[in-house]
């Protein structure tokens, strides 16, 4: 009967990892940074000082050769990204919808880096900083992985390292080719790739998702029927999973699963009925940070040519 | 059944017969799909879902409600006490918080049993408080506000750990929130042989509950060992709740409402009253449960039942309000005798101090970004305090208003657990919030207000309306308003669950959080509070009069209807002012009035007073240690204040009547 205590019993059914609310309204909002900003000489003297509050842009930093001073979020970087490790005597800003402006203010930063998921605070963060809003994932974007390459360049020419950004996205490629090539060699069931939220429902990752992309590209086969939201996903009840027609198909789900949903699933007939819980047929990856960009894309790609190499 | 047990389950069985009614025509759309199915194919989704979901939802419904009713059924023979059931006894809570701490830190007890962990949280919490109740002479409203203290409490931890690893834990909420989504038929199962066990052994003592009717004296005459009976029906009542909370999570309302609507409807015997609760309270969550899943759809399994039985079951009660006989004596809470008070004005100043005191630690200590702890100076004063101000005083601005408001409605109901939270009034300028941010482009912060305080007034016009005619029984007003509370949370809940990013600001705001308060709305809430305050204590001669009754008032030429109105309205325009500005705080309202009493401080005015300030600092030490406890991450003041000021309520009520 209290409502404090009431408001935290009524999450968002999304609100697993992210959540991908249908912020595009915020187009007004989106005259600012992205694209049209100048790059800084001044950046490219010295280390820039850069605020990432947004994990894919975090770990791309990473991947250019930069440590961010800050981001949100820091103590869930090894529950969800885990690779590239972020080193040591990075702040942490707190949790991204409360972010901790005291922190961020004492830090003085050069660059804050953001994402229209948090259109909200780009009035106080333009108080404090200049800001760099990247859009990857909007109705607009289309497919994912060309659509995270474009952002990379953006971020890349922002912060005046475009040799790098140019280094880094011909290493993806290679990597790309390179699993393609290993697995031209094995067998390549067709996949379905899901999270688990509970015992009852999960979300299936299908086109035009990043992940979906990095499966067309590495020559594996995506076996969902369906066409999923821009970001890529689609929340659907376990036995929606029997529309998969082709029994072939191999489930893979991503860690961090809740600790009741296999043994709660193991009990239960609507799952034991699935072909997918046949030995065999259900497969669980480390953690790969869901919405993220290129890095995440590579890491995912090593991951699953990994565990299908080793399935032959 | 003799004769005069059958006449009296004629009311019952109607009410039981028009539920069933209602129950079936809803499940009819649920269930008639997959029955027309075509032949199997392999996989059969509508069949598949029907058999090995939907059906062991509705028996999970019909047992859970059962169980809880039941279970309330037994606490308010046994206390004699028609306000007492798991939820608002804060067994319940007990249970899930232990399922919490468990599954957070300890989950290899969970695999062993997950049954005995939440026996063991519940009976910790049914020990405390019925030992608290005994103290106090089992006073009907002791034991129910060290419940609801304790219930505040539990859920306020709860909700903090499940704040901090919120990540990877959304099926932890949905989960303790009274999701009965199901996907096996091993819970119902599971469910029914627990109950069966435990409601044979309550066959067996009804008789000697029967015995209780004498009264304390009467029963003993008899030969009936009270304490005994007591903790063997205390302990069923308990370890329903707890089976059910273990099972399904904490589901609220049903045990209250089940056995005031049987008893109302002609169930007087504990047999009958028994029996009939436990008929009402499985067709009740039944019905509740199947009209979620027929509104919400597809996010059917997302809107946790638990949560919502208040949208079904507050109607009912408020319906049969009226009807409600005060059949059980109410015993008037004495205050506890006081040693020696010292004299007034030095504690005032002593409030005065320490409440600067807070103040300014508040604003000058804090975590800088390297995690210690650091004083601020130097140029990031210039940086920082700005940022740091508007939360402090809104926090003792909005603290001081809700005791104060605490202390007017106390006053003016003569009840001593009257608190604009328990009232329902902050959760009718939740409301108001709500609709103006939903219905409106982009309410500024006087039509939010505007907003706010017509959800207030609203409210409390309905608990006005419902209570008058009674007199202002405490009850009543009581019941109305936790119906009223109930209700408006639970739809505010819903409307929270469509994903709106809207309903996702509307979520942080409700939980009592200074993190978007600014310059400007912060001057106008400290404005507000000046200027409410100052009209509370000018009416001290009214507050100090209307405690004695109606005719006492009267006879010395105080207008009733007049002052009660425009105290009612006071304490409406101060709850919507202050939860505007910091959300609904789930605790101040009611405790800042009773530290302020238990401190010696007796009158309106100092206690008015006393209450501000108590309140106010408070709101300071909680926004405070919830900014710094989990740096960088920030807890909301509001869960923060219920977690200190309860263990301080606690022992406050430990003393002796």
């Amino acid at each position: 009967m209290s409502s404090p205590i009431q408001a935290w019993r009524f999450p968002s059914p999304m609100s697993a990892e992210r959540d991908p609310t249908t912020l595009s309204r915020r187009a007004l909002l989106g005259a600012l940074a992205s694209a049209a900003l100048p790059a800084s000489r001044a950046l490219a003297a010295a280390t820039p000082r850069i605020v990432s509050l947004d994990y894919g842009l975090a770990s791309t930093l990473l991947a250019l050769g930069i440590v961010p001073i800050a981001i949100s979020e820091l103590a869930d970087w090894d529950k969800f990204v885990v690779d590239p490790p972020m080193p040591k005597g990075v702040a942490d800003l707190g949790s991204s919808l409360e972010l901790n402006f005291e922190v961020l203010l004492a830090l003085k930063p050069d660059l804050i880096l953001t994402t229209p998921y948090l259109d909200d605070l780009l009035p106080r963060l333009g108080a404090i900083s200049r800001v760099l809003r990247v859009e990857i994932y909007s109705e607009e974007s289309g497919r994912m992985l060309p659509a995270a390459i474009k952002a990379t360049r953006t971020l890349g020419l922002q912060i005046d390292r475009q040799a790098e950004t140019e280094a880094y996205i011909a290493r993806a490629d290679a990597l790309f080719e390179d699993c393609r090539r290993r697995l031209s060699q094995v067998a390549r069931p067709p996949v379905v790739l899901c999270d688990f939220l509970d015992a009852r429902h999960a979300r299936v990752f299908s086109r035009p998702g990043l992940l979906t992309n990095v499966l067309e590209r590495i020559g594996v086969k995506d076996a969902w029927p369906e066409a999923s939201n821009y970001w890529g996903f689609q929340t659907i009840a376990i036995e929606e999973l029997s529309k998969v027609s082709d029994a072939s198909a191999k489930l893979i789900a991503f860690d961090p699963i809740p600790d009741d949903v296999l043994p709660k699933l193991k009990r239960s007939p609507l799952w034991q009925a699935l072909p997918f819980a046949q030995p065999g047929h259900f497969r669980v990856l480390p953690p790969t940070l869901l919405f993220g960009m290129l890095n995440e894309a590579m890491r995912f790609a090593r991951l699953i040519t990994d565990l299908l190499e080793a399935e032959t | 059944m003799t004769p005069r047990l059958t006449s009296s389950c004629i009311g019952p069985a109607i009410v039981a017969l028009c539920l069933l009614a209602v129950a079936l025509a809803l499940g009819w759309p649920l269930l008639t799909p997959a029955l027309r199915a075509g032949p199997a194919q392999h996989y059969d989704i509508p069949r598949m879902v029907l058999v090995y979901a939907t059906l062991p939802r509705l028996a999970t419904a019909i047992l859970a409600g059962a169980a809880l009713s039941l279970s309330g059924a037994l606490f308010q023979i046994v206390l004699r006490n028609p306000l007492a059931d798991p939820t608002t006894l804060g067994v319940s809570a007990g249970a899930n918080l232990a399922l919490v701490l468990t599954m957070l830190f300890f989950p290899a007890l969970l695999g062993l049993g997950r049954d005995v962990v939440a026996l063991i949280g519940s009976a910790v919490v049914a020990i405390l408080v019925v030992g608290l109740g005994a103290r106090r002479g089992f006073s009907p409203f002791s034991l129910v506000l060290a419940g609801l203290v304790i219930s505040l409490w539990c859920g306020a931890l709860s909700a903090v750990l499940m704040l901090l690893n919120s990540h990877y834990l959304v099926s932890l909420f949905i989960w303790g929130a009274g999701s009965l989504a199901q996907q096996s038929w091993d819970i119902p199962i599971s469910l029914l042989w627990k109950l069966a066990v435990i409601a044979t052994g309550c066959a067996l003592i009804i008789r000697p509950l029967s015995l209780l009717e004498l009264g304390e004296d009467g029963a003993s005459a008899r030969g009936l060992r009270l304490q005994h009976l007591r903790a063997l029906v205390i302990a069923c009542g308990v370890a329903l709740a707890a089976l059910v909370t273990s099972a399904v999570g904490v589901i609220g309302f049903i045990g209250l409402v089940a056995p005031t609507i049987a008893r109302l409807s002609g169930a007087r015997r504990p047999a009958a009253l028994l029996v009939w609760s436990s008929v009402t309270g499985a067709l009740l969550l039944l019905v509740a449960d199947e009209t979620v899943q027929l509104l919400a759809g597809d996010l059917g399994d997302f809107l946790p039942t638990g949560a919502v039985t208040a949208v079904f079951g507050s109607p009912l009660l408020l319906l049969m309000l009226p009807k409600l006989r005060i059949r059980h004596r109410l015993q008037k809470s004495v205050g506890p005798a006081r040693p020696e008070i010292p004299p007034l004005r030095s504690m005032l100043w002593a409030a005065l101090l320490l409440t600067v005191l807070a103040v300014a630690i508040s604003l000058m200590l804090g975590r800088p970004a390297d995690g210690g702890w650091g004083w601020l100076s130097g140029d990031l004063l210039n940086d920082i305090l700005p940022m740091r101000a508007p939360k402090v005083f809104s926090a003792l601005a909005s603290g001081a208003m809700l005791s104060v408001a605490g202390v007017v409605l106390q006053r003016l109901t003569g009840n001593e657990m009257a608190s604009p939270e328990v009232l329902g009034i902050n959760a009718g300028a939740v409301f108001g919030v709500a609709i103006a941010v939903f219905c409106l482009a982009a309410p500024g912060l006087g039509s939010q207000l505007g907003f706010a305080a017509i959800g207030a007034i609203a409210v409390i016009t309905m608990i006005f309306l419902f209570s008058v005619r009674s007199g202002f029984a405490p009850e009543r007003v009581l019941l109305a308003g936790i119906s009223l509370s109930a209700m408006v949370d639970a739809v505010v809940g819903v409307m929270t669950t469509t994903g709106d990013p809207r309903a996702l600001l509307l979520m942080r705001w409700m939980s009592g959080s200074t993190y978007n308060a600014d310059m400007t709305s912060t001057i106008i809430v400290s404005g507000a509070a000046i200027a409410l305050i100052a009209v509370a204590l000018s009416a001290r001669r009214w507050l100090d009069i209307l405690p004695l009754g109606g005719l006492p008032a009267a006879s010395v030429g105080v207008c009733l209807s007049r002052s009660r109105l425009a105290l009612f309205c006071l304490a409406g325009l101060m709850s919507a002012a202050a939860t505007l500005s910091v959300g609904p705080l789930s605790f101040i309202g009611l405790m800042g009035p009773h530290l302020a009493r238990e401190a010696g401080l007796l009158r309106a005015l100092p206690q008015m007073a006393g209450a501000a300030a108590i309140g106010g600092i408070l709101m300071v030490v909680a926004d405070f240690i919830g900014r710094t406890v989990a740096f960088p991450y920030q807890i909301p003041a509001g869960l923060v204040s219920a977690l200190v000021g309860a263990p301080f309520l606690i022992w406050m009520l430990r003393r002796k009547a």
